[in-house]
């Protein structure tokens, strides 16, 4: 999901054209349903305390969109004031608002177009690194409804009903799922990853973390091992206690009040569920991570869950008790472990502007590594499980590189896609298990020296 | 009886990351690394008659030179192809004489080799073609294919050109472990050997072309006869991949080196190692002779990869 293999932003998707004319009334209905007779939940659940709020105002009044905000609210929570959700989300619900209150200047005044400018993603970590210094720099991109094409139209659609999802999700401060926005409308947004894009492409406008717009991913990875977290309501969990070598679904971090990480000595975060649950499950192995390690799985590309999680283990705060235990990766052989083991490590391209929080650039690459192919003792056979790269592999290896180059030339992920282009040959992490105690005696000579 | 060679002297940290491929001229050794630029060293001194700067941006993987020493070509990781002139004599001043890009969808261009006089440059591409260029006519934005060979579509990841008497051939050798032998004056395929089976890393005709060394992934090296195509011998010994060979000026011996960091000489008389270098555990990517000189009364040659140190080699000599 977070691979940054996508082209363009907005360019080439395939759409659902015939739903776009309905859905656009749909939602159009839906918005003046919010204009017309705006009835607000009257109160939300947010942890322990709860909340009433009543922003009762119209988005298309004239009168009253000068007025910022005057909620009025009868409020038993005197001890958290600021935690208000009216007033925690007001600065986007008043952008989204915005948005529309000059749409509807724009109907009023019979204007051909309506129109919505997205920030675009930058091309490049590098450039990503420019434009947070000089904002100037950012590219724009105008979205018109009715628009020049029939897609032009479906975009401004998508982005418009999210908006309004987006929208409702902050005023009645719950949060929903990328999943619960495609299936509010999958006729309308064709397929997951264009909802993934456009809420990435509206997070960057608004230059907010994701989070902040009360949308998350479902949640997918894996934990296990010798950390006990303490939940926000006070219950604690213990990773290491479910049934062994499943593993526990990552937590959502703003759940997570502390985490006890005494025992932890080292985290070990792995790109396959099948390595993580062959890892976990071990003979030789369940018994120390169990005492002294942290095993995590993204499964394939993290989604920001699983990387804030990672995070916020290996940065010391007084929430982990100002720990920083050593992170290692374990990543297949070929360009997308490497890509997966750089997501960890510097964020992604498509959620640039919020990498800050999410990287771990301490994490080390444990393998699969070129030494550990093509060795002496296994015979003709110790080849088995060598592929050679694809010409796609190839292609996302060089832009990969193309995206190093700027930075230093003897960076470890530069000297590692090279030597893998010049091998021509990608394995996979099970090649570890088919040797005997191949996995084990990679770990345990590359955790031990941390001890 | 084994052949005993010695170390005579070592560049550390010659480029700041892996060597991956060196190129001799009668003066000169070129080195090509991950790192952007080519560095020319003298025979004898540590530090670089010349350094080509940004010659590739993204890192360079094979670089190979015309046997007078006026000719070299590279190629880096971005897919591009740079040529390279020099007036020859002692003093080194490579200038950048033009380049080859090919079409992004073509693939991009990996192993090259040069002729004796530099006329031709054989280029393998990432989809399995092999184009040979006259260099005379490479510029900035052009350059003339003379010959363009077809195979399966399969990875060439080595090539060689033959010395040009007493017949001129190309060697090409592919991921799947074929080798394809072409004749350059009828242009048309002589052999297609497929007995390697595993990924062929280094094709190289011997100096009088009347054998072809072949090996790779399946960590023997492999001779066949250029005329017949059949094979002549097979050197075993190497406990790992075999990255790259080149025979030396005679043809009495080649000179293989490996993944696990040992580099071997083989005797063609009695096709056998007569030698075994073992300097570090990393990959050596490219193994060279030097050209002999006048006057010196034994060969050297010189190791390079992954240590990102370039060591010289000499046969200690009798007394």
């Amino acid at each position: 999901m977070e691979d940054d293999d996508f082209d363009d932003l907005l360019a080439g998707v395939e759409f659902a054209h015939d739903s776009s004319r309905e859905s656009l009334t749909s939602a159009a209905t839906d918005l003046f349903a919010f204009s017309d007779g705006y009835d607000p939940m009257p109160s939300a659940t947010s942890g322990e305390f709860s909340v009433i709020a009543d922003p009762r105002r119209s988005m298309y009044s004239e009168e009253q969109a000068a007025v910022c905000f005057s909620p009025r609210h009868y409020s038993n929570c005197d001890e958290v004031n600021d935690e208000r959700p009216y007033r925690r989300h007001a600065p986007l619900l008043e952008k989204i608002e915005e948005i529309f209150d000059q749409m509807a200047a724009d109907l009023t005044n019979e204007r051909p177009e309506l129109v919505i400018t997205l920030k675009s993603k930058p091309t490049s970590s590098s450039e990503a690194a420019k434009e947070g210094a000089d904002q100037r720099t950012q590219k724009f991109r105008r979205i018109c409804f009715p628009g020049k094409s029939a897609e032009e139209a479906w975009r401004f659609t998508v982005i418009i009903r999210i908006l309004q999802l987006i929208h409702e999700a902050l005023s009645k401060d719950t949060v929903i799922s990328k999943r619960d926005i495609y299936y509010r409308d999958p006729a309308l947004f064709g397929n997951q990853t264009h909802v993934n894009r456009y809420i990435d492409a509206i997070a960057l406008t608004f230059s907010t973390p994701r989070s902040s717009l009360n949308i998350a991913a479902v949640a997918k990875g894996l934990i296990t091992g010798a950390a006990l977290f303490t939940r926000r309501n006070g219950s604690t969990l213990n990773v290491a206690s479910t049934a062994e070598g499943e593993g526990t679904l990552v937590l959502n971090l703003q759940d997570i009040l502390c985490v006890n990480l005494d025992r932890v000595k080292w985290i070990l975060v792995v790109e396959k569920e099948a390595s993580f649950r062959s890892i976990a499950s071990s003979a030789s192995f369940s018994a120390k991570l169990a005492e002294q390690g942290i095993l995590i799985t993204g499964k394939g590309y993290p989604d920001i869950a699983t990387r804030a999680l990672l995070h916020f283990l290996a940065t010391p705060s007084p929430r982990n008790g100002f720990r920083a235990p050593p992170v290692y990766g374990l990543v297949d052989y070929d360009p997308d472990g490497l890509a997966i083991l750089s997501t960890y490590k510097d964020g992604s391209i498509a959620l640039a502007h919020e990498s800050e929080a999410l990287r771990v650039p301490s994490i080390r690459w444990l393998g699969v590594r070129a030494e550990h192919i093509g060795r002496e003792g296994g015979g003709l056979h110790s080849d088995q499980g060598l592929l050679g790269l694809t010409p796609r592999d190839r292609r996302k290896a060089i832009k990969m590189l193309e995206r190093a180059r700027e930075g230093e030339e003897k960076c470890e992920m530069r000297q590692a896609l090279q030597g893998m282009l010049m091998l021509n040959l990608k394995a996979e992490l099970q090649l570890l298990d088919a040797q005997a105690g191949g996995m084990v005696e990679l770990l345990e000579a590359g955790l031990s020296g941390e001890e | 009886m084994s052949k005993l060679y010695l170390q005579t002297h070592t560049v550390s940290d010659a480029h700041p990351t892996d060597i991956f491929s060196l190129a001799v001229t009668p003066t000169h050794l070129l080195s090509a690394s991950g790192s952007s630029s080519i560095k020319v060293h003298d025979s004898n001194s540590e530090v670089p008659a010349q350094t080509l700067e940004k010659a590739h941006a993204l890192g360079c993987h094979h670089v190979c030179a015309s046997k007078d020493g006026k000719v070299a070509a590279s190629a880096g990781f971005g897919g591009e192809v740079k040529l390279w002139v020099s007036d020859g004599d002692g003093e080194a001043a490579w200038v950048e004489k033009g380049s080859i890009l090919e079409p992004a969808k073509a693939g991009e261009q990996w192993a090259l080799a040069l002729n004796e006089n530099g006329q031709y440059l054989a280029c393998t591409t990432h989809d399995g073609r092999i184009n040979v260029y006259d260099t005379a006519t490479i510029s900035d934005s052009t350059a003339s294919k003379i010959a363009r060979f077809e195979t399966k579509g399969v990875f060439a990841l080595c090539v060689d050109l033959s010395p040009d008497s007493p017949c001129t051939m190309t060697a090409s050798g592919h991921q799947n472990g074929t080798i394809f032998i072409f004749s350059n004056t009828t242009q048309r395929l002589v052999h297609a050997l497929t007995g390697l089976i595993k990924p062929v890393r280094s094709v190289k005709f011997s100096p009088a072309c009347k054998y072809l060394a072949a090996a790779g992934d399946a960590r023997i090296i492999a001779l066949y006869d250029t005329q017949s195509g059949e094979q002549v011998a097979n050197l075993t010994g190497h406990a790992s991949w075999v990255m790259s060979l080149d025979w030396n000026w005679s043809g009495e011996y080649l000179l293989s080196g490996c993944y696990d960091g040992k580099a071997k000489v083989w005797s063609l008389e009695r096709r056998e190692c007569v030698a075994t270098q073992t300097e570090s555990d990393k990959c050596l990517w490219a193994v060279k002779w030097l050209p002999l000189v006048k006057g010196a009364r034994s060969e050297m040659f010189v190791t390079a990869g992954a240590g990102k140190t370039l060591s010289f080699y000499r046969e200690a000599t009798g007394s």
